[in-house]
């Protein structure tokens, strides 16, 4: 991919090396032949500062992580061992894998679920309110903007177990049996990290489907409840298919995010207690940087990259059908 | 617009249900508002603690007033230096991102030649490979050009998208904004023996200042927040940005809230001074960006 990519520009800057300049002939009742290799050149020297870095920093180590995972190497040997497919072989046979993807899907169908409903309904109720949605739009906004690393400190205290605003409230109500360390407990781990992720992530949800809903035609929405329509058949018949787009936008925004998800697991639990709240993404990252073996942990990210593309075409897939 | 059945049908008269119905409204409005602020009230009021109150009851709203802690925290703690460098990461980085991405953004939208929407493309694939993709072959990457440790081995990948955003963002924001412009000024400006790189510089740069607005806010809040660029490949102390430092700071000294709070003050604090400034401009470019994607 890095190959095609930057010969494009060599060969266009080539090509029009002695060209005329478009500015000279332009003058001169321009010829379309002469413009186009003028425009060759300067769009080649306008986009090569860009395609360099980015082939540089983003292409080559795609291209190599592929090339990693059929080695062994460790990162510290001068030569990478060719093992061909064993990578792949064996971590289609590692448990570890499967309870991560497990906790990858928890965390996609939770984590997509939980901030789409809170966001529609809550999108509705702003909508629908005489005064005040602006103030309330940026409050709930507020989290999406949050460093990961101070909402998952910030979670941690509310989590913690002598301390934690979460016990002592379950305390109150009579709860105290369920109190416990929520990060640090198998059970609970990965959930509890989730719900910081959610609660970092309605709000974003929430201005996104608020935003489509200024679009949405209110007379229809009138005239639907001149004819006897319910509100829930209301949402359900006239302002939802309005918002579809956005709704699955967002659907695939953390979709595709969520296979590759490791800040808020490396932050809040460090994938434990034990394995317990692991993720792929995870995984890779202690394969590739803690236990140094590299081409085990490039294969994982090769496998994330399957995944998220995978889902990533589906929902382009969805998008031209649902035009 | 007041939701619920038809008033006709129910028994109670319209305006006593649009009360009911308005309250039940604001009832879940705030109580998601204080869902919402909790935890941020939490930070400001662990920050403010006297060092006797952190021992016995950490996480009590506002039981003391102490507001020398942001101070030890700047200086004893270390978080004045890592804002320093959280500063020189992101101007650089969001500088880079603005230059490449309007020029590259620029082209593909007003240029015609062969290979167009390859190359387009393939900056296009920047947005959908995830970082867990690139980064170990990143780090031994940098490892080999002697940058690991520097800043350049946050700032070069960040402009270059491999963490997300970057330039495949740029490219892909800026070239949709060149291709709603009018291309009228820019033919006049030719006209008048205007360079092609004139022509970009003093007409359609200009005339696209609010979608670089958008860009630079977006690529700001990514850059400043992002942690694990710097936990990677910024492994020393000198060049620790506040992401990461905050991070170390709390995983060795647990019983210091009342610093681990303060450092995420002195974090957060940029982040929502600029949030409340472009508002406008972060909404309209998170939305833009993902209804037009």
């Amino acid at each position: 991919m890095a190959g095609s990519g930057t010969n494009v520009v060599s060969r266009s800057s080539k090509e029009s090396a002695g060209g005329i300049g478009r500015l000279t002939r332009g003058r001169r009742g321009r010829a379309a032949r002469t413009i186009r290799q003028g425009e060759l050149r300067t769009a080649a020297l306008f986009i090569a500062p860009a395609l360099a870095l980015y082939a540089l920093f983003m292409l080559i180590p795609f291209a190599n992580s592929i090339y990693f995972s059929l080695t062994n190497w460790n990162g510290a040997t001068a030569l990478k061992e060719f093992v061909g497919l064993d990578n792949y072989i064996a971590m289609f046979r590692d448990p570890t894998l499967y309870l991560a993807l497990r906790n990858n899907v928890v965390w996609i169908v939770l984590g997509t679920a939980a901030p789409v409903v809170l966001g529609l309904m809550l999108a509705l109720v702003l909508w629908t309110v005489p005064r005040g949605a602006l103030f309330f739009r940026t409050v709930f906004f507020l989290p999406f903007i949050l460093p990961i690393v101070v909402v998952g400190l910030v979670w941690g205290w509310i989590y913690h177990p002598l301390f934690g605003v979460l016990n002592r409230v379950l305390a109150t109500v009579g709860l105290e049996s369920l109190g416990r360390g929520w990060l640090g407990d198998a059970s609970t781990a990965l959930v509890a990290t989730l719900v910081a992720a959610i609660w970092g992530a309605f709000g974003f949800v929430t201005v996104l489907l608020y935003t489509a809903l200024q679009n949405v035609n209110t007379d229809m929405v009138d005239a639907a409840k001149v004819d006897g329509a319910t509100w829930f058949e209301r949402a359900r018949f006239v302002v939802i298919p309005a918002i579809a787009p956005v709704l699955t936008l967002v659907t695939a925004i953390t979709l595709i995010g969520g296979f590759a998800v490791i800040d808020f697991i490396l932050i809040m639990t460090g994938g434990g207690p034990g394995n317990a709240s692991t993720v792929l993404g995870y995984y890779a990252y202690e394969n590739g940087f803690e236990l140094n073996r590299l081409g085990y942990g490039s294969a994982l990210s090769m496998f994330i990259t399957v995944l998220s593309l995978v889902a990533a075409v589906a929902f382009v897939k969805f998008r031209e059908r649902e035009r | 617009m007041e939701r619920g059945a038809p008033a006709v049908a129910s028994g109670v008269s319209p305006r006593v249900k649009n009360i009911g119905a308005a309250a039940f409204k604001y009832a879940i409005l705030i109580l998601f508002a204080v869902i919402t602020l909790y935890p941020l009230l939490l930070v400001v009021s662990t920050a403010l603690k006297d060092p006797t109150d952190i021992t016995t009851d950490p996480f009590a709203l506002f039981t003391s007033l102490d507001v020398g802690t942001l101070g030890d925290a700047w200086t004893l703690g270390g978080f004045g230096g890592y804002a320093f460098n959280t500063v020189y990461i992101t101007l650089p980085t969001v500088a880079g991102v603005i230059v490449l991405s309007t020029l590259a953004g620029y082209a593909l939208a007003r240029f015609e030649f062969p290979m167009r929407n390859l190359v387009f493309f393939t900056f296009m694939l920047g947005l959908m490979i995830p970082f867990t993709s690139v980064m170990i072959p990143l780090f031994y990457l940098l490892r080999d050009l002697q940058l690991l440790g520097s800043l350049w081995a946050v700032i070069l990948p960040g402009v270059a998208g491999s963490a997300g955003f970057g330039v495949p963002l740029g490219v892909f924001l800026m070239r949709s904004f060149y291709q709603d412009l009018p291309g009228e000024l820019a033919e006049a400006a030719r006209v008048d023996g205007a360079t092609e790189f004139q022509v970009f510089r003093r007409v359609m740069l200009p005339l696209s200042a609010p979608g670089v607005a958008v860009l630079g806010v977006l690529v700001f809040f990514q850059t400043w927040n992002q942690f694990l660029m710097p936990l990677l490949f910024l492994p020393g102390e000198e060049n620790r940005p506040l992401s990461t430092g905050l991070y170390i700071f709390a995983s060795g000294r647990t019983q210091e809230y009342e610093l681990i709070a303060a450092g995420s003050i002195i974090m957060i604090v940029p982040v929502v001074i600029i949030f409340v400034i472009f508002q406008r401009q972060f909404v309209k470019g998170i939305t833009a960006g993902a209804l037009k994607g």
